[in-house]
């Protein structure tokens, strides 16, 4: 035999185990194997050896999170929102938000620059598969992350009961400014919620649009203004929107 | 821009077979979490590539996407590791899988097999060639055909690499320690 080479015989041998031999070669082998003890007690080598492995390489199933990363690049976008749509979204939140802050509906102009820059860095990071920084369900965590990079002026509520677990924090940059984003999550979908400066936010447009396939949505308070962007539908992003809304309102009358 | 055509044939694609990624990637790279990173890379390869590829055997393709995602990870982050292992040609120097059906025995292979770490340990220094058509045999079951796609290579070469890195973990586990 070769000295390099696997010979003739322990490939077939590999093969027979492997079960990559046709029926006539098989039987061939087999009674080769009957006859011929050096051959017999290589199979049972390659046989202790195949037990060996198989024992001991046990293939884990890939972790969730990849799962979900992996089966979100496929996802194929979701159409731009339709007219009627969106004036329902615009009419849903108004009616909720009544008292809470003012929300600007009147103006329907077409997102700018910074939604555009908001929709890019969120789908950057949804391709990336990473889309938070700082990857924590503790808004304790979060908050003091976000405090030293771009603070955050609301609290980082957790909606979890509502459907909406925080996945983490992450900074988005307007510009040259760093912008404080939550992270949720619903189901497989992320939602990034970026707060603003009112002089940063820029002209106020529609308080629900789609950009790219995302969707998207505004609020403003007194101090700040607020976007979030997300691949769930338009209708689930209004319902988000006003748990948060409540939420931080909540959070925000909390002693500190 | 991908276009919802890719995104619906990637959907259909690779998100079936991302267990089988992340084992590959996880005995070629030797660490969990870089096999995440390389499953990723060969994910996002795979959505570009499906803005024109053809699929045939949707496995060994992916696979391949994964194979060499993850070899280009090794080169780039553990270029000592990658040089060691050598190509194909160097295989001869590092082990001679000489034919030992007279030498060694099954019982002493199956008193190491016990030693689940032993066994992972010796898999893992196998030569990267002789390590992948293994994995992708006993821990995808892929069928020789199917390797020989996924590691574009000739089916006698995949037949010869699997044998010897048989007769190379039979030789490590009969060594007494």
């Amino acid at each position: 035999m070769s000295e390099t080479n696997p010979d003739r015989d322990e490939l077939r041998l590999n093969a027979a185990l492997d079960d990559e031999l046709d029926a006539a070669h098989r039987l061939e082998l087999e009674r080769e194997i009957a006859d011929d003890p050096r051959l017999s007690a290589a199979m049972d080598r390659l046989s202790a050896v195949r037990t060996a492995v198989r024992r001991h390489v046990v293939a884990d199933p890939a972790p969730a999170r990849l799962q979900v990363a992996v089966a979100a690049l496929g996802r194929p976008r979701q159409s731009r929102l339709r007219p009627a749509l969106a004036l329902a979204a615009c009419l849903a939140v108004g009616v909720f938000v009544g008292a809470a802050a003012q929300t600007v509906l009147s103006s329907m102009r077409q997102p700018g620059a910074v939604a555009t820059a908001l929709v890019a860095d969120f789908a950057r990071a949804e391709i990336a598969g990473r889309p938070f920084d700082v990857a924590t369900s503790d808004r304790h965590v979060v908050k003091p992350w976000l405090a030293t990079r771009a603070p955050l002026g609301v609290e980082a509520v957790d909606l979890a009961s509502a459907g909406y677990p925080l996945a983490g924090g992450r900074v988005a940059v307007i510009g040259a400014t760093p912008v404080p984003t939550l992270v949720y999550q619903r189901h497989e979908h992320w939602i990034a919620v970026t707060e603003l400066p009112l002089s940063l936010a820029g002209p106020s447009w529609a308080s629900a649009a789609a950009l790219d396939g995302f969707h998207l949505a505004r609020w403003t308070d007194k101090e700040r203004a607020y976007v979030a962007v997300s691949d769930i539908d338009s209708p689930e992003l209004t319902d988000f929107v006003a748990a948060f809304r409540v939420a931080a309102t909540a959070g925000a009358s909390e002693p500190k | 821009m991908i276009s919802d055509a890719a995104r619906r044939r990637y959907q259909a694609i690779v998100p079936p077979h991302v267990d089988d990624a992340y084992a590959l990637a996880r005995w070629l790279s030797g660490s969990p979490i870089d096999a995440e990173d390389i499953v990723q890379e060969a994910a996002l390869r795979a959505l570009n590539a499906l803005e024109t590829a053809t699929v045939e055997k949707p496995r060994a393709w992916f696979l391949r996407i994964v194979r060499n995602a993850a070899l280009t990870w090794m080169a780039k982050n553990r270029p000592k590791a990658v040089a060691l292992a050598g190509g194909i040609d160097d295989l001869a120097t590092l082990e001679s899988s000489e034919f030992s059906g007279d030498d060694g025995s099954p019982e002493a292979i199956l008193i190491a097999a016990e030693d689940g770490e032993r066994v992972r340990q010796a898999i893992a220094a196998l030569p990267t060639p002789l390590r992948e058509a293994l994995v992708l045999r006993e821990v995808n079951g892929l069928a020789y055909r199917e390797i020989a796609d996924a590691t574009e290579a000739p089916i006698g070469t995949v037949m010869s690499r699997l044998a010897r890195a048989r007769a190379t973990l039979a030789k490590m586990l009969e060594e007494k320690r």
